[in-house]
């Protein structure tokens, strides 16, 4: 019941998030250019984050494939 | 992967970043006997990013890890009748080193790339490779991307003769993502993706007495995220959410929230905010079953049902070409955190980590 409630929760907060799209032209896209817009703004700091998580908690996937393991999880 | 036309770097940045990280003792009250001082390790990373050409980039990452202390060895119920934990009497000391490499080739439509990996210690060897591709379409406002990874991992535990452990295993992971990102506005984006792993082999924890585990495990994870930059404050927000799912019965949610907020030209805060709430294994057990030998059973804490709160805060500043990073994080677990009923471990654990980095870009 509450895994179908989250589902269903995601799925609605995505809807009314990307129901405003935009056509944005190339030179209008200095903002989305800067290093903090980025979905991974700090990749060492997500690769250390990762790591640790993996090793103390039971879930992992992201926005790539998994890498190799390790012997901490 | 940016909802934009991709560029290759047309810099290189070197970068080098030390953590440290420190769990918490585990609380008297929970154990039964050995040490209560658990892990404390210090990370090392590096990172080279270079243009190769007019068209490709390559990634160098590397870390190097040292770690000491106590871990849990196996639950029982105590003369109480409370639980509590036996941990491993001897304070180990281990490293872990690993390599990664990543060529990317750049196009006008999009990028594609190849990645190796390797990671060592002492008791286990991993060799990595992968593949990823993204599209860019609409303008390139709309960008699809997916990938394949594969890995072989060995594992012989040490002291296997004393202690009757394994010896010789191994565990083969399959794993592939599909990702699609939009360009909302001139201030916002969204990606969301989701990621498929399967792993065969040898899944048990050979340092975990009576732990048994099944021999495959599937996992799906669905991650979106969403940036949107407030002109106005010259600050950007981060918002993440990972639904998740298992055939080992687990279930979990992620929340992520980062406030990116510019100072001047050279100095950036952020702090950031972490929710995790998973459910257990279907065959965890509190308190370790020795009766049903060859049915899965573990009490191993990850497995159990928890949720976990953290908090951290970064601060960058930018010196012509070289950026120095500070960032401190502090996380707990609590039982009482979790969406989802079930069993909890008393060996949830709690730390501390800080890091501080410095890159230079020529």
């Amino acid at each position: 019941m509450k895994k179908n409630l989250l589902l269903i929760s995601a799925t609605v907060c995505i809807a009314l998030v990307t129901s405003g799209c935009q056509p944005v032209q190339a030179w209008e896209r200095g903002t989305l250019a800067k290093p903090e817009m980025a979905i991974d703004a700090d990749p060492m700091e997500t690769t250390l984050n990762n790591h640790i998580f993996f090793s103390k908690e039971a879930s992992n996937g992201g926005h790539s494939a998994a890498g190799g393991g390790c012997g901490c999880n | 992967m940016p909802a934009r036309a991709d560029t290759p770097p047309t810099e290189t940045s070197l970068g080098y970043r030390i953590s440290t990280y420190e769990e918490d003792k585990l609380p008297e009250e929970f154990l039964f006997s050995g040490s209560p001082e658990r892990y404390d390790i210090t990370i090392h990373q590096f990172q080279l990013v270079t243009p190769v050409g007019e068209n490709y980039g390559l990634t160098l990452s590397s870390s190097y890890e040292s770690m000491s202390g106590a871990s849990p060895w196996y639950a029982l119920e105590a003369f109480d009748g409370e639980k509590s934990i036996v941990m491993s009497g001897a304070t180990i000391h281990e490293q872990r080193r690993d390599y990664n490499l990543t060529m990317r080739r750049y196009q006008d439509n999009g990028n594609y790339a190849f990645s190796l990996g390797t990671s060592k210690e002492n008791d286990y060897d991993s060799w990595s490779g992968g593949f990823d591709m993204a599209r860019n379409f609409n303008n390139d406002l709309t960008t699809l991307s997916g990938g394949i990874s594969f890995s072989n991992d060995d594992i012989n535990p040490t002291d296997a003769a004393l202690f009757n452990r394994v010896t010789d295993e191994s565990k083969r992971t399959a794993s592939g993502f599909f990702s699609l990102s939009q360009i909302i506005d001139q201030n916002s984006l969204f990606q969301s993706s989701l990621n498929i792993t399967r792993h065969n082999g040898f899944l048990t924890d050979p340092y975990k007495l009576g732990d048994l585990r099944p021999e495959s495990r599937t996992q799906v994870a669905w991650s979106n995220a969403y940036r949107r930059f407030f002109t106005s404050l010259d600050a950007a927000i981060h918002l993440d959410l990972r639904l998740y799912d298992d055939d080992f019965g687990i279930n979990s949610v992620t929340l992520d929230a980062s406030w990116y907020q510019n100072i001047g030209d050279s100095w950036q805060v952020t702090p950031s905010i972490r929710y995790y709430s998973q459910s257990a294994a279907d065959f965890f057990t509190p308190v370790n079953d020795f009766t049903s030998p060859g049915i899965p059973n573990s009490s191993d804490y990850r497995l159990a049902a928890y949720g976990a709160v953290s908090g951290g805060l970064q601060v960058q500043t930018r010196l012509d070409d070289l950026t120095l990073t500070f960032v401190l994080e502090r996380y707990v677990t609590d039982d009482g955190y979790s969406l989802y009923g079930g069993d909890s471990s008393p060996a949830l654990v709690n730390f501390t980590r800080m890091s501080l980095g410095v890159s230079y870009t020529f």
